[in-house]
C-alpha cells in the first residue's frame, strides 16, 4: 500500500513533560488506522500535532511529519493553511461544541468551502448540497438555514464530518467522533466513516479510547499508551494475540462475547478457559 | 413582569415619537421668544410656560429629547464599535496586542468619568457653532466611553478564540482576518448589543451633567442638559413645579431603559 502519512514526533506543552515521545507510525493511502489509548495520553495531542495547530494549546511538537512526499514540519503557515481542510480534513469529539453557535449551517458549510475554493454561489450551493447528501443530510433550505442549536448531536456530527470531506481531503483525522453519541448513532457514523473511507480512497486517522469501535472499521490498530506507541499490528493481530500489556488490558476490558465476535480468538478462549478454572 | 415591560415600551416609544415628529407639534421654534411674557406659567399657548428668555418649554423640551435621544444612541454605536475593535483585536491576538491595549483601557477606567469628561470637553474651542456644540459633545461621550465595554469584549473574544469551533474553523483551513471577523465577531454580537443599550442611559446622563456645567450643547440649542441647568437655581423655581418636567422625562426615559435591560437578561 502506497505510504500517504510517516511521522516521527514528539510534543509537550509549556513547562510541563513531553506528551508525546518519539511516536512514529504510517498511514497508507485509503487505509483506515485506528490509534487507542487511555484519556490525557496524548492522542488528541497528536491529531493537533499533525495539523500543526498545537501551538493554540500552548503546545510544541519537533520530529517529521511527511505527508504526501512532503515535510509538513518544513511548510510556512501559509502553506499549511491551503493544506488544512483541503488536504487533511478533521473531526473534533463534541460536535455540537464544534459548530460555531452564531452561524447558520448553510453559512458554516459555506466557509468550508470558501477557505479554498473561489467559485460563483451557484457551484458552492451544489457542492454543499452534494456532501449533505454524502453524509445522509437532507440538503433543502430550512436544514440549510437551522443554527446547531436546531439540530440533534447526530445531525450536528455528520454535518461536521461533511464540512471535514468537502474538499475531499486525502486523510482525515476524526479524533473521538463517536464519544459523544448513542449507540445506534455511533454505529451509523462508523458506517458512515467506512463509505467515506472507500468511496473517496480516504485514509482516516480514526483516534478513540472505545477498542470495539476502533475495531470495527480499522485496518490496523496503534496502541498509544504514556506518550508512546507500544504496539501496532493488524486488527484481528491485536485482539487475537495482544503483545503489550496495556493492550492485553484493553482487550481484555471487551466482553467475551463481544471479543469472540470480533476476533474468535485465541485471546478469547484463553480468557474463557482462565474464567472456568477459576470458579 | 410583563406590564413593567410595556409601560416601558410606551413611555420610549411616545418619548421618540414626540421628538421624531418635534418640528409638526411644537407650537413654536425652541428660539423663538415672546418677549412679553418671560417666565410665564403654563397656559393653553404654552403648556409648560415659558423661560427666563420668553421661549415656550414644552418646544424646548421637544427640540431637547430630540437631540438628546437621538444623538445618545449615536454616541453609543460609536462606543460600541470602538469596544467592539478595541476588544476583539485585543482578544483575539493575546499576548502584547492585549496586554498594551488593555494597560490603555485601565488607564481611561482609573480616571474619574466626570473630570475626563470636563478635561476633554475644556480643551475643545468653548466658542463653537450651537451644532458643532453638539456634535463635539456626544464626539467626546462616545470616544471616552469605550474602555469598560472593551474590557468586556477582550474577556468573550479570548475564550472564543480558544473555543472547539475556532479550532475547527482554524482546521478547515481558515485564515485568522476571516476567523475574526466571520467566525468570532458574530458570537460578539449579543455582548455588544448589551453595551450599546446600557451606553444609552449614560450618555444622557453624561451631556446632562455637562450640561448642568455649561459645557453640553450650546444656546440656544436645547437639550436635556441645558433645560436641566434651569433647576440649579432651586430658589428662583420654587413656585414653578412645570420646570421639573425634563427630569421627570429623564428619570422615565432613563428607568424604561432599564426596565428593558434588566428584562432581556431575565431567563425567559
Amino acid at each position: 500500500m502506497e505510504s500517504l502519512l510517516k511521522l516521527s514526533l514528539s510534543a509537550h506543552y509549556a513547562n510541563k513533560p513531553a506528551v508525546l515521545r518519539e511516536v512514529t507510525f504510517e498511514i497508507g493511502r485509503g487505509e483506515i488506522l485506528g490509534l487507542v489509548g487511555p484519556s490525557g495520553c496524548g492522542k488528541s495531542t497528536l491529531s493537533l500535532a499533525i495539523l500543526r495547530l498545537l501551538h493554540l494549546k500552548r503546545g510544541a511538537a519537533t520530529g517529521s511529519i511527511e505527508f504526501q512526499g512532503r515535510d509538513l514540519m518544513l511548510l510556512r503557515e501559509s502553506e499549511m493553511r491551503a493544506l488544512r481542510g483541503k488536504e487533511i480534513g478533521l473531526v473534533l469529539q463534541s460536535p455540537l461544541a464544534s459548530l460555531n453557535p452564531a452561524l447558520r449551517i448553510g453559512t458554516q458549510l459555506a466557509e468550508a468551502w470558501r477557505a479554498h475554493v473561489k467559485s460563483s454561489r451557484e457551484d458552492c450551493n451544489e457542492a454543499i448540497r452534494q456532501m449533505l447528501s454524502t453524509v445522509s443530510l437532507p440538503s433543502d433550505d430550512e436544514f440549510l438555514r437551522r443554527y446547531p442549536s436546531q439540530m440533534s448531536v447526530g445531525q450536528a456530527q455528520r454535518v461536521l464530518i461533511g464540512m471535514a470531506v468537502l474538499h475531499r481531503p486525502a486523510l482525515l483525522l476524526a479524533d473521538e467522533p463517536t464519544s459523544a453519541l448513542d449507540p445506534v448513532t455511533q454505529s451509523e457514523i462508523l458506517r458512515l466513516f467506512a463509505n467515506l473511507s472507500q468511496r473517496f480512497n480516504m485514509s482516516i486517522l480514526y483516534i478513540s479510547h472505545d477498542l470495539l469501535s476502533v475495531a470495527a472499521i480499522s485496518h490496523r490498530v496503534a496502541v498509544l499508551s504514556a506518550g508512546q506507541i507500544v504496539e501496532c499490528a493488524e486488527t484481528a493481530q491485536v485482539f487475537r494475540n495482544p503483545q503489550h500489556p496495556y493492550t492485553r488490558a484493553l482487550v481484555d476490558s471487551i466482553p467475551l462475547q463481544a471479543l469472540n465476535e470480533l476476533a474468535g480468538n485465541q485471546h478469547a478462549t484463553a480468557r474463557t478457559a482462565a474464567a472456568g478454572s477459576s470458579k | 413582569m410583563i406590564w413593567m415591560r410595556n409601560i416601558a415600551i410606551g413611555v420610549l416609544a411616545m418619548t421618540f415619537a414626540a421628538c421624531l415628529l418635534a418640528g409638526t407639534i411644537a407650537p413654536a421654534s425652541y428660539a423663538m421668544q415672546f418677549r412679553e411674557e418671560p417666565d410665564a406659567a403654563p397656559s393653553h399657548q404654552h403648556w409648560l410656560g415659558t423661560d427666563d428668555l420668553g421661549r415656550d418649554r414644552f418646544s424646548r423640551l421637544l427640540q431637547g429629547t430630540r437631540i438628546s435621544l437621538l444623538l445618545a444612541p449615536a454616541a453609543a454605536f460609536l462606543t460600541s464599535v470602538l469596544a467592539g475593535l478595541i476588544g476583539g483585536i485585543a482578544g483575539y491576538w493575546g499576548g502584547w496586542t492585549e496586554r498594551v491595549l488593555m494597560a490603555a483601557a485601565d488607564l481611561v477606567l482609573s480616571l474619574p468619568w466626570l473630570f475626563l469628561l470636563l478635561t476633554a470637553r475644556a480643551l475643545m474651542p468653548l466658542n463653537v457653532s450651537p451644532m458643532n456644540s453638539v456634535a463635539i459633545t456626544f464626539l467626546i461621550l462616545g470616544l471616552l466611553g469605550w474602555a469598560a465595554a472593551a474590557r468586556v469584549v477582550c474577556a468573550g473574544a479570548r475564550s472564543l478564540r480558544a473555543s472547539d469551533f475556532s479550532l475547527q474553523a482554524r482546521a478547515m483551513g481558515c485564515g485568522e482576518a476571516r476567523l475574526l471577523f466571520r467566525h468570532v465577531a458574530p458570537n460578539l454580537q449579543p455582548m455588544l448589543l448589551t453595551q450599546f443599550w446600557i451606553s444609552i442611559p449614560v450618555f444622557i446622563l453624561a451631556e446632562a451633567n455637562l450640561g448642568i456645567l455649561g459645557l453640553g450643547v450650546v444656546e440656544p440649542l436645547p437639550s436635556w442638559g441645558s433645560l436641566l441647568k434651569e433647576l440649579s437655581g432651586l430658589t428662583a423655581i420654587s413656585g414653578q413645579p412645570w420646570v421639573f418636567v425634563p427630569l421627570l422625562l429623564l428619570i422615565a426615559v432613563v428607568t424604561s431603559f432599564q426596565v428593558l435591560l434588566v428584562d432581556q437578561e431575565l431567563p425567559s
